[in-house]
């Protein structure tokens, strides 16, 4: 994994998401270990979501469907998060989302980031 | 298209045994042509009416004391009108008569039509269901009050869990007739009891494998960190679908539905606010 690279990820994400970034972490879903957070980011909350998405794949076994590329998830208040789990990592991201339109989010800064996040996967 | 449906109504006219038919006035000739169409509940004609989006006067006749009309535009209920009753009330009376004889007329210019009905035809004959549900068990609560028997009283409940779960069941079909092919499947549940109350190409395996998942991010979110859950949680699934768990009062809706068919938008600004209103008016 290339460290410059990851840090290039999160700034695009904040430079995308402008106002409505709040925070963002990257974990390591083996061991919730964080390899990557912003200011403000919530590390507890970042490793409940890892328990979550193991929750929500043996939920969708049931169906039977399996987990797609994001979930998102809406939370009181003006706060929402978008979880991205990327096998052995998982990256989510606070936004605020009466700053960010959940159109842009999805279509547009979702692309980007997984794009940026493989590039430095793989480097 | 209203000639069709006419075409239609005919058959069942000329399938029928009129000497059986109910009559508006015995022997009255004139009475019988000017309302030809029975056999069918008023419920069933007006669904009819609404699956082929007629534009149409729908005369409803019971007795010489008792008759009025429904108004469609585009299969859409716009007005009722029974006696001295306009709107829903009309509707509501009218929804309720049984062996009524009835009549079709085409409204040729809608102009002048004003919509006093904004509720959807459906909630309003699951409404008439429940009254007439609550009706027939206060009959039975008298009755078996001299009887003290638990095993009724349990039977009693059985039946207002029936009436509800109809509703659910409503809720759900509502949902399918707005999304038509683009749902795949859809679960209603209560969040409290884990149970499981209506389901839509799914098993009640799947609720509460998404019940559980609900109740772990919210106890989770409360006391491992700040933030409490919201309304709804969407997941983006594979073969481009997407499943969308609302949360609604006490009931939680998980809704999976093909992306490429109905988009995120639609259903977050178009469906869910319809799908919210009918669970509202239903008083679930």
């Amino acid at each position: 994994m290339n460290i410059q690279k990851l840090n290039v990820c999160m700034d695009i994400l904040k430079k995308d998401l402008g106002e409505g970034f709040v925070a963002s972490c990257i974990i390591t879903t083996d061991d919730g270990q964080v390899l990557l957070a912003s200011e403000q980011a919530n590390v507890a909350e970042a490793t409940l979501l890892n328990d979550a998405t193991a929750l929500i794949r043996n939920a969708l076994k049931t169906y039977p469907a399996e987990l797609g590329n994001y979930y998102y998830i809406d939370v009181a208040g003006s706060m929402a998060i978008l979880v991205i789990p990327f096998g052995e990592f998982q990256w989510t991201v606070t936004i605020n989302k009466k700053l960010v339109k959940l159109g842009l989010l999805l279509n547009v800064v979702l692309p980007a980031i997984i794009n940026a996040f493989e590039d430095a996967v793989v480097s | 298209m209203g000639g069709s449906v006419k075409k239609d109504i005919k058959l069942i006219i000329d399938n029928e045994d009129a000497e059986n038919a109910p009559s508006a006035e015995a022997g009255i000739k004139d009475e019988l042509q000017r309302w030809p169409l029975f056999g069918l509940s008023v419920g069933s004609f007006l669904q009819v009416i609404a699956m082929e989006r007629q534009t149409c006067i729908m005369e409803v006749y019971l007795n010489s004391g008792h008759f009025g009309h429904f108004c469609f535009v585009e299969g859409q209920l716009f007005d009722a009108v029974c006696n001295d009753l306009d709107g829903e009330t009309a509707a509501m009376e009218m929804i309720a008569w049984e062996n009524v004889r009835l009549n079709i007329k085409q409204i040729l210019n809608t102009s002048s039509v004003i919509r006093k009905i904004d509720k959807n035809l459906m909630l309003l004959l699951m409404e008439s269901t429940r009254r007439r549900d609550e009706i027939m068990n206060a009959g039975e609560d008298m009755d078996m009050e001299d009887a003290e028997d638990i095993e009724a009283l349990d039977d009693v409940e059985a039946v207002v869990d029936d009436a509800d779960r109809a509703k659910f069941d409503a809720c759900l079909n509502l949902l399918s007739n707005e999304m038509g092919d683009a749902l795949t499947a859809a679960t209603i549940s209560k969040i409290d009891e884990d149970k499981v109350l209506s389901t839509y190409q799914t098993t009640a395996e799947t609720a509460r494998a998404f019940l559980r998942l609900t109740k772990f991010m919210k106890n989770a979110f409360e006391t491992r960190s700040t933030v409490i859950l919201g309304d709804h949680y969407v997941l983006d699934l594979k073969d481009r679908k997407l499943l969308v768990a609302l949360i609604i009062g006490e009931h939680q809706w998980c809704v999976v539905f093909n992306s490429v068919k109905c988009t995120l938008g639609l259903f977050r600004n178009v469906i869910m606010p319809k799908v919210i209103r009918a669970y509202n008016e239903m008083n679930l």
